[in-house]
């Protein structure tokens, strides 16, 4: 069991969650959305963004638009569609459901029965 | 010093120092590599792309004349490689360096700036892989060392455990254990993006770097030729037998053995379904050369660790005894640590003395388990190649749809089934691939047992076949010999005759000798010599067959064909007879009662000798329901024992012998010269110089006679000799010794053996008399 394995996958869970949270205020910009989700102390690699992005926007929960640079080539900025939108709120709800009861289960601090020792009878 | 030059990159001139430009590509390059199969690859590597162009521009505004190795290293850092996407892979040996990269340095430059502080990268050093081991990590070492897939190396080791054991032993014991980190770029995996079947020929394809066609082009070539040659068998329907023979062995088999690989890996190999897993199916290009340099590479260090072990031994012979002691405590070291890196090696197994057990019992399994393997493949294609060459026969003993089908079940289900099974289960176990799928086994389970039911029907019914046996009589008109005397001997062909030779092997012993599509050839033919009740010699002849009903066992007995025919006192008998195809096999035999008066005399000739007899008996009595195969049939015990090459007088008491047996005559394969001049004809003969002891009693050239003709200007010569080397004249036996008889127009040639001792590879002169 591996603990970096196990802290990806609770971050991947989430990610797209993370990802349409931020583009659901207004028009984004991809490396924004790195520097918004690092600055909430979330790590996440512009190239695993651009693609997840790409995959959202065919799945028609984003759409895009160009927009001229003054550094550099015309960014792409992403917003939600009508359908992302449905989609961000199931997955808030399922997100909020999940987050109360990992708190509730974390934040437990009672200690549970004493498991009787049965070593002896073997 | 570096080289800058100027690239359009999304639309914009950048600066750029070679090598960055260099790193710059690899990165898009892999980019587009790990993205291969997204179905927005482009988009995604375009949006990357013009960030990249992006962060460039950033630079450059900021006051930097070029993009360096840094910035690229830094922009990639923050972008992040591929092998970092997927981050829920955590296994940072095997996402090392995927990245096709045939520049060592920019390899490393690679890794250190992606990787940091991570395990130094030991090329070029051969470590024993403690991360990644079986037993030892002998192999995993191996494969890290020569840049191949830890599987092959294993699998290699144990297949040839036998040859390996002691190699594997002795790395283990030398080389030194290291948590190296894995160099492996390249492994085999079923490509789930580019497949038609199993994605098997496109992992395949991916491993070697190929198109993906050309491993489809193989696996399905024998196929289409199998297809192909058979339209082309229907549509020429007269070609003879061994001509579409040999391209039909060829393609049946390859085909077979290429079909059952496939499934192989097709069950053993997993999908890449990961994308390190990805990465590694298309990483690095596994080839010679690869393997070249890093032998290369190790072959220069081995020279400088050569004279370094040069220098040791002087000094050793300097100051023996403090090296012996040094040395002494390095081996014991060195033991120590094999120690207790054998005990470590198994440790999770419980106590230390388990654990040495467990080790042994491990190296015992993989031994065994590779000899399994091994001879199950070996069986396997025997079975595949006896499969092909029985057959033929298949329409002598099957009958009907039913049986067939049955036949082909009990061949697929209950025989070939459970190797592919069990080979398939060590490949996996070697590789390690832990099966999620039980209902693999299930499904092997359910098919065995239809194979099983299969073939209890199938010997049911065969049985069923086989069940009344029935025979015609016959007494043949002879005419009484005048010497007194009957020479019984099998020299006739039968009709139809195809090659005594059959896949090469020796079928004089088998009961049928030839075999064909329509007919084949049995001899199972006997003689029973009894003692006749007047002073004539009678001969019945009795043909057997077998079938469900007595009737139409009577019927195909009555179809044998074997004619037997008297020339004053030589009887000739066929050397065997035909069955049709149409009749099928059904334990057809011909039975030869020679009834011979008292005082007179019998001798059978060693042909007599070829004839194989055995019986299927379908034994009911003993509550065994099933076939038996029975050669020594005493139907009749009451007739005489006979010997062949020995002369018999009839006694109120059977037979009696008259002559001591004689030898048989020797032949032997050997290379035979003939070399005519204007003065002599020369024949040489060349052959093991054999005695009886290995002398084979039914060989015989393959040739009955050979004439040879000798011209000159005025005479002309006529040699004949018959089936043995030896010259017979027509009538009587001629010892190997005598001499050679040979007629021309109205001369005699005189005949000398130069060899008098190999009377068995004669070098026969013919000197010129006339």
């Amino acid at each position: 069991m591996n603990i970096e394995n196990t802290q990806s996958q609770m971050r991947k869970g989430i990610l797209e969650f993370c990802i349409l949270s931020i583009i659901r205020r207004g028009e984004a910009y991809p490396s924004d959305i790195v520097d918004e989700m690092r600055e909430a102390g979330l790590q996440i690699l512009e190239g695993t963004l651009y693609p997840l992005l790409t995959r959202l926007k065919n799945a028609e929960m984003l759409t895009y638009r160009w927009v001229e640079s003054n550094s550099g080539p015309p960014r792409k900025y992403f917003s939600l569609t009508d359908k992302g939108m449905t989609f961000y709120k199931e997955l808030e709800t399922t997100w909020n459901e999940l987050a109360n009861g990992v708190n509730k289960l974390t934040n437990k601090n009672e200690s549970l029965p004493i498991v009787p020792d049965n070593t002896n009878t073997n | 010093m570096k080289k800058i030059i100027n690239i359009n990159f999304q639309g914009r001139v950048i600066p750029i120092e070679e090598s960055a430009y260099d790193i710059l590509k690899q990165y898009i390059d892999s980019l587009r590599k790990y993205f291969a199969n997204e179905d927005g690859r482009d988009e995604i590597i375009n949006d990357i792309e013009s960030r990249v162009a992006e962060l460039f521009s950033d630079r450059l505004k900021r006051g930097a004349n070029c993009i360096t190795d840094e910035d690229i290293n830094s922009i990639i850092a923050s972008i992040g490689r591929p092998e970092d996407f997927d981050a829920i892979d955590a296994e940072p040996a095997a996402t090392g360096n995927a990245n096709a990269n045939t520049d060592q340095q920019q390899q490393n430059t690679y890794q250190q700036a992606a990787q940091g502080p991570s395990m130094p990268y030991s090329k070029g050093r051969f470590f024993r892989n403690a991360d990644d081991k079986i037993i030892g990590g002998v192999c995993s070492g191996i494969a890290n060392y020569l840049h191949l897939d830890p599987v092959i190396v294993r699998i290699i080791f144990a297949l040839l455990f036998g040859v390996l054991f002691w190699v594997y032993i002795l790395l283990w014991v030398i080389v030194p254990s290291q948590s190296v980190q894995s160099s492996i770029t390249k492994r085999l995996f079923r490509n789930a993006d580019d497949k038609v079947i199993g994605g098997v020929c496109g992992g395949l394809a991916s491993y070697f770097n190929i198109d993906s066609w050309i491993p489809r082009l193989i696996f399905a070539l024998p196929f289409i030729i199998g297809i192909v040659s058979s339209s082309f068998h229907t549509l020429f329907w007269d070609w003879n037998w061994g001509w579409h023979f040999g391209p039909r062995i060829i393609t049946n088999s390859l085909g077979s053995t290429l079909f059952i690989t496939y499934i192989i890996l097709w069950i053993a190999v997993p999908y890449a379904s990961t994308a390190s897993e990805k990465l590694e199916m298309r990483g690095e290009k596994v080839d010679l050369n690869t393997i070249r340099n890093t032998v290369n590479d190790d072959l220069a260090s081995m020279k400088t660790r050569a004279e370094k072990f040069g220098s040791e031994v002087k000094e050793a012979a300097q100051n023996l005894g403090e090296r012996a002691k040094e040395f002494g405590s390095t081996a014991g070291s060195r033991a120590k640590d094999f120690g207790a890196e054998a005990g470590t090696t198994l440790k999770k197994r419980g106590s230390d003395f388990g654990s040495v057990i467990g080790t042994l019992f491990k190296i015992f399994f993989f031994f065994v388990a590779g000899i399994i393997a091994l001879s199950l493949f070996g069986v396997l294609i025997g079975l595949l190649f006896g499969g092909m060459s029985v057959y033929p026969l298949k329409n002598f003993v099957l009958e009907g749809f039913w049986e067939n089908f049955l036949a082909w079940i009990v061949l697929v289900f209950f025989l070939a089934l459970p190797l592919v099974g069990i080979i398939t289960w060590l490949i996996r176990r070697i590789m390690g691939v832990r099966s999620r799928r039980h209902y693999l086994g299930f499904v092997f389970g359910t098919l065995w047992v239809i194979g099983l039911v299969a073939a209890i029907f199938l010997v049911a019914n065969i049985t069923h076949d086989f069940k009344s046996r029935s025979g015609v009589d016959e007494t043949l008109s002879i005419t009484q010999p005048s010497s007194g005397k009957i020479f019984i001997q099998a020299n006739v062909k039968p009709g139809t005759y195809y090659d005594d030779n059959w896949f090469g092997a020796d079928m004089n012993h088998a009961p049928f000798f030839g075999l064909s599509d329509d007919s084949i050839m049995l001899r199972t033919v006997r003689i029973n010599v009894i003692k006749s009740k007047d002073s004539s010699y009678h001969i019945y002849k009795v043909r057997f067959s077998r079938s469900p009903s007595t009737e139409r066992a009577k019927q195909l007995a009555s179809n044998i064909r074997f004619d037997v025919n008297q020339q004053d006192s030589i009887i000739s008998l066929p050397k065997g007879f035909a069955v049709e195809r149409d009749d099928k096999f059904r334990n057809q035999q011909v039975l030869l009662i020679v009834e011979v008066p008292v005082g007179k005399r019998i001798e059978m000739d060693e042909s007599i000798d070829d004839y194989e007899w055995f019986n299927v008996n379908i034994d009911r009595r003993r509550g065994k329901r099933g076939i038996n195969v029975n050669f020594d049939d005493d139907d009749l015990n009451n007739s005489c024992r006979w010997e062949s090459n020995v002369e018999y007088v009839m006694t109120d008491n059977c037979l009696e012998r008259v002559t001591e047996r004689r030898k048989k005559n020797n032949h032997k394969d050997g290379r035979f010269n003939m070399k005519i001049d204007k003065n002599k004809v020369e024949i040489e003969a060349n052959g093991d110089d054999d005695d009886d002891s290995n002398n084979h009693p039914d060989k015989k050239p393959s040739t009955d006679t050979a004439s040879f003709r000798y011209h000159n200007n005025k005479k002309k010569i006529d040699i004949k000799i018959d089936s043995t080397i030896n010259i017979k004249t027509s009538t009587t036996q001629v010892d190997p010794n005598s001499s050679l008889q040979s007629t021309t127009n109205d001369s005699v040639a005189k005949c000398e053996e130069a060899s008098k001792q190999h009377s068995h590879s004669p070098f026969l002169v013919l000197e010129q008399l006339f």
